[in-house]
């Protein structure tokens, strides 16, 4: 049975998020990531209160980045949780966007390469390990926690291109696929499949989420209003080939990608056509969906993320998805 | 203002209405730096026990849609046909 995963974004203050939180819990949401970016609330300490106040929920930054946080404070952070909320807590972790990055004057060095060394490191020194590692990114000289970690954490990769998703696959407890498009995770979920077939794993093994851009209301123009803000940024951000794969007109991305520059909102928004909505969100009342989920379903993901901005009304969205979806897919 | 008596004043037919509306209030403020630490806490720790609609649920309720947003719960509470609420939040927010 397909799981459902929420996401928040810590801009909002954490006695916000933990309302939803605890609200997502009730409501039958098994996994909640929280957004990492140094630009907003800290990711941990808002974890840190989403532990303390609930109960049941699968947890984690969803996702942070080795550039910005040593994989050795990245976990650190993650077992003390760990302790807090035993065996609750999993890390999302992943390349990081480039322009974030690069705002701090931090450098996304060898993706590729960083991802796995920042995940070796991970599960090493969280199972009690004293860790010498001579990565070509990351290089510890004897790295060992002075407290005894509870280890077996799970790891889930962030990732959207094709050599990413395959590593994800090959590496990752669970892979963390930024799509929402029956068609983009239909061709995420095959590069995964081969990554996990090296691996030796089976698809079953590894938890493939959708982590959607998500708005639901029962009235659809709310529905559409809310997501296109998200849409077009996740549009000025996309490479040309994902934007043809659409059939979006690339010209219509870069009028989009200049007026986000320029803080021209209402044109960057007024520019996002329903076509950009279809192929970067789920989007609608209940009932569409619902059916958009049956269709992703169908690419083989075992847990369904709903994403920002979930909708117009984040607290009568989450009920939406509590009393109209999830019981949907429980059937 | 003692919010915990005017909380008495409210007909317990009305407190489940009366806890979501001044819920929303709260949520969607773009007041947040408004918020007391402490207010919060409280806040959730009576969601986390499902007891938003006890009397110290709604009465902390009651506290941060006041500070937050005045005017809009002003308004929430003449809706919702508790006048004589309306007026007394109405009183504090004109002298604060």
């Amino acid at each position: 049975m397909v799981k459902f995963g929420i996401e928040f974004v810590p801009r909002e203050p954490y006695w916000k998020i933990i309302y939803y939180a605890i609200q997502a819990e009730r409501g039958g949401f098994s996994n909640l990531w929280i957004t990492d970016h140094f630009n907003d609330r800290n990711v941990y300490v808002t974890l840190t209160a989403t532990a303390i106040y609930t109960q049941k929920i699968t947890f984690g930054p969803g996702v942070t980045n080795p550039y910005l946080v040593n994989p050795v404070f990245t976990a650190q952070a993650i077992a003390t949780l760990n302790e807090l909320a035993p065996g609750r807590v999993v890390l999302g972790i992943g390349a990081g966007d480039k322009t974030t990055l690069e705002s701090v004057g931090v450098e996304m060095q060898k993706p590729l390469t960083a991802i796995p060394e920042a995940v070796d490191i991970f599960r090493k020194i969280t199972s009690g390990e004293n860790v010498v590692y001579k990565g070509e990114v990351f290089k510890t000289a004897g790295a060992k926690f002075l407290f005894k970690p509870k280890g077996g954490i799970p790891v889930y990769v962030g990732a959207q291109g094709p050599k990413m998703l395959e590593l994800a696959g090959k590496i990752g407890d669970g892979v963390l696929i930024n799509a929402s498009h029956p068609k983009d995770v239909e061709y995420a979920v095959n590069c995964v499949k081969e990554g996990v077939r090296q691996a030796g794993k089976k698809l079953p093994d590894v938890d493939v989420a959708a982590y959607t851009s998500f708005a639901v209301h029962e009235d659809l123009k709310k529905a559409t209003k809310a997501a296109v803000r998200v849409v077009s940024s996740i549009v000025a951000g996309s490479p040309s080939v994902l934007l043809e794969r659409h059939g979006i007109d690339v010209k219509k991305a870069e009028e989009i990608r200049e007026a986000l520059k320029a803080n021209d909102w209402g044109r960057a928004f007024g520019a996002v056509t329903p076509e950009m909505i279809e192929a970067f969100s789920v989007c609608g009342t209940p009932d569409t969906c619902v059916q958009r989920i049956e269709q992703l379903l169908k690419s083989g993901i075992s847990q369904f993320v709903v994403g920002s901005p979930i909708g117009p009304n984040v607290r009568e969205a989450i009920d939406l998805v509590s009393k109209k979806i999830i019981p949907h897919f429980k059937k | 203002m003692d919010y915990r008596k005017l909380v008495e004043t409210i007909p317990v037919a009305k407190r489940e209405t009366v806890s979501n509306k001044l819920i929303d209030l709260i949520l969607s403020s773009k007041n947040d730096e408004k918020m007391p630490s402490q207010l919060a806490s409280t806040i959730l720790h009576h969601w986390q026990n499902d007891i938003l609609i006890s009397e110290s649920g709604l009465t902390a309720l009651l506290e941060a849609a006041a500070l937050l947003e005045p005017e809009k719960t002003i308004e929430a509470f003449t809706q919702l046909e508790l006048a004589g609420l309306a007026e007394q939040i109405k009183e504090v927010a004109t002298k604060t």
